[in-house]
């Protein structure tokens, strides 16, 4: 694979994605939402000092967090429980960007052009695979910092330790960019079936749904946050399910078919 | 030059092009010819590399398809059927994107840009966005793409499809230009006036090669060049047959309503010796003029179009006609 070829697809699809107000709207909107609910708990417990035992179900939570004082226990739980929904950023986010930017090529018919040139197939993917898993790669960071300073400003800086634990930081050096890398792929394949960026992203959103169902069954289930061996164990999972999907990418995505069906 | 022995290929059970033979040679245009389907799309696609042929072979520039094929595109330049351009770029942001494809790096790449902007007439709209081209000048960029590199070997499908008669005008004296700089070119087309005009020789196909020649050859449909010579005078043309015949160029003489109409193997270098002796044996010629048939004519006999479209009709008409697939 050669370099300078992957990064002028790199450099078109960013020119591209940059001119998409709509796509860029989607790349920030999830990320500020998942950040802005869980923080704006935090303050509204800060500002009211409420009182726990007022807090209704999050109180029998308080447990996971024995060190510390009840309301910034509560505090705490809101802010670690929250987090799992981070997950759902590059989940969806690289998805919608990989599909839109396959779907427009198909329409535009401007594949066939590309491929008559010495570029070669796993060089485009490649190029676009990181053109659409950056933003959201760097969205989650970049959330996930400013989510830890932010709530450790807000209420105490114990906060930001909980936050950046060990375990959230292998998550986002490790699962945030394996989930952008299986989200890609998936947009990529799902994509070269469907004509229409909207259908992609719905038929690709079920990859959304074990992340939901993690998040609420951490919930009820009473665990604050992932333990460092469910992050590990879901570095496994993702990075076998990406395995799978370069087996089928590689199929749907031969120079031949993309010549043939999607030109 | 490109040389093509026995190409095939099949998609699944259908074999969209069969036991294709020909060479272009430098500095030749090369036409493709025939209706939607009939594999000329496809012939490109195998020859530039772009899809693997299921038997036969082909090498363009002495590199062969299927190892050599990256070499291929890299020396290939491609007009394809649709222009295929990124709509939110500019279009100097499309050209630099290929001309970086194409293996052009800075300046080399910035003058490249410039230089076939230049040629297709489109400096002054250079940083707009291609989104809001009209389809001429989409056209006229993907040509300019097409070239960026210097291709030894160019494809150009449908080249002047949308261009308005100027337009055409100019991108046809550039081919004449690529050829005389010695490149080979292949053009599909269902412009049959511009392949007369344009291309050295034709192919007319329809999943096979149904014939390849040159224009004036095709016209002839494989028969002997008729030449008809108008005579001042009628019934002076039976006087001249005698003597026509025995000329050695002339394969067949004879006279029709006051005019002579003679067989030959090679009209344009026979004819001014014919006229020449005829004047000579006292003739008064008012006309003289190839007749051949046109290239549509010649063309629709060779893909059946004619008898198809008779035998849809008589289907219409009868019933009982069994249903002709087209």
């Amino acid at each position: 694979m050669r370099p300078a070829y992957v990064w002028a697809v790199f450099v078109k699809e960013w020119r591209d994605l940059l001119s998409n107000r709509l796509l860029l709207g989607a790349v920030a909107l999830p990320a500020i939402v998942f950040a802005a609910i869980p923080t704006g708990l935090v303050a509204f417990i800060q500002v009211n000092d409420l009182d726990p035992n007022q807090l209704g179900q999050i109180q029998q939570y308080i447990a996971n967090f024995p060190g510390l004082p009840a309301k910034l226990a509560a505090q705490g739980f809101i802010v670690t429980n929250f987090m799992a929904y981070f997950l759902l950023i590059p989940a969806m986010v690289p998805m919608a960007i990989a599909s839109q930017s396959v779907i427009g090529e198909k329409v535009a018919r401007s594949l066939e052009p590309q491929l008559a040139t010495p570029l070669e197939v796993p060089e485009l993917l490649a190029g676009k695979t990181i053109a659409a898993a950056l933003p959201a790669v760097v969205a989650t960071w970049g959330v996930f910092v400013a989510y830890g300073l932010v709530n450790g400003a807000i209420a105490d800086p114990r906060l930001t330790r909980l936050v950046f634990s060990d375990q959230w930081l292998v998550a986002m050096a490790s699962l945030v960019p394996l989930i952008c890398l299986f989200s890609v792929l998936l947009g990529i394949i799902v994509s070269s079936r469907v004509n229409d960026a909207r259908t992609a992203q719905q038929i690709g959103g079920f990859v959304v749904i074990p992340i939901i169902a993690i998040a609420v069954a951490q919930f009820f289930g009473g665990q604050a946050t992932f333990t460092m061996q469910q992050v590990l164990i879901g570095n496994l999972m993702v990075a076998s399910l990406i395995g799978l999907a370069l087996i089928v990418g590689s199929w749907a995505f031969d120079r031949e078919t993309i010549i043939t069906r999607l030109g | 030059m490109i040389v093509v022995e026995g190409l095939r290929k099949d998609f699944g059970r259908v074999t969209a092009v069969h036991d294709v033979s020909f060479s272009v040679g430098d500095g030749e245009i090369f036409g493709l010819l025939g209706p939607n389907g009939a594999g000329k799309t496809t012939t490109v696609r195998l020859l530039a590399g772009l899809i693997a042929p299921s038997a036969g072979s082909a090498t363009v520039n002495g590199h062969p398809l299927g190892e050599g094929s990256q070499r291929i595109r890299a020396l290939t330049g491609i007009l394809t059927e649709s222009p295929g351009l990124h709509d939110k770029l500019t279009a100097r942001q499309n050209l630099a994107f290929y001309g970086r494809l194409y293996g052009l790096r800075g300046a080399e790449l910035g003058r490249a840009v410039e230089r076939y902007l230049g040629v297709v007439e489109m400096l002054p709209f250079a940083d707009r966005r291609v989104g809001g081209f009209s389809k001429g000048m989409r056209q006229k960029i993907a040509i300019a793409r097409a070239l960026l590199h210097e291709p030894e070997v160019i494809y150009l499908d449908e080249p002047t499809s949308g261009l308005d008669p100027a337009a055409a005008k100019t991108v046809r004296d550039f081919v004449d230009t690529l050829r005389s700089l010695g490149r080979s070119i292949v053009i599909c087309t269902h412009n049959l006036d511009e392949a007369e005009r344009l291309c050295d020789r034709i192919a007319i196909m329809r999943g096979r090669l149904l014939r390849v020649d040159t224009p004036a050859g095709l016209r002839r449909h494989g028969r002997a060049a008729t030449v008809r010579i108008e005579l001042n005078g009628a019934g002076g043309a039976e006087s001249f047959v005698g003597m026509l015949a025995s000329m050695p160029s002339v394969l067949a003489a004879q006279p029709l309503s006051g005019s002579l109409v003679v067989e030959l193997a090679d009209p344009a270098r026979e004819t001014p010796d014919l006229v020449a002796a005829l004047v000579e044996a006292g003739a008064r010629i008012t006309g003289v003029r190839e007749e051949s048939a046109t290239l549509e004519e010649v063309y629709l006999s060779l893909v059946g179009e004619v008898g198809e479209r008779d035998l849809r009709l008589a289907a219409v008409r009868e019933p009982s006609v069994p249903e002709v697939a087209s």
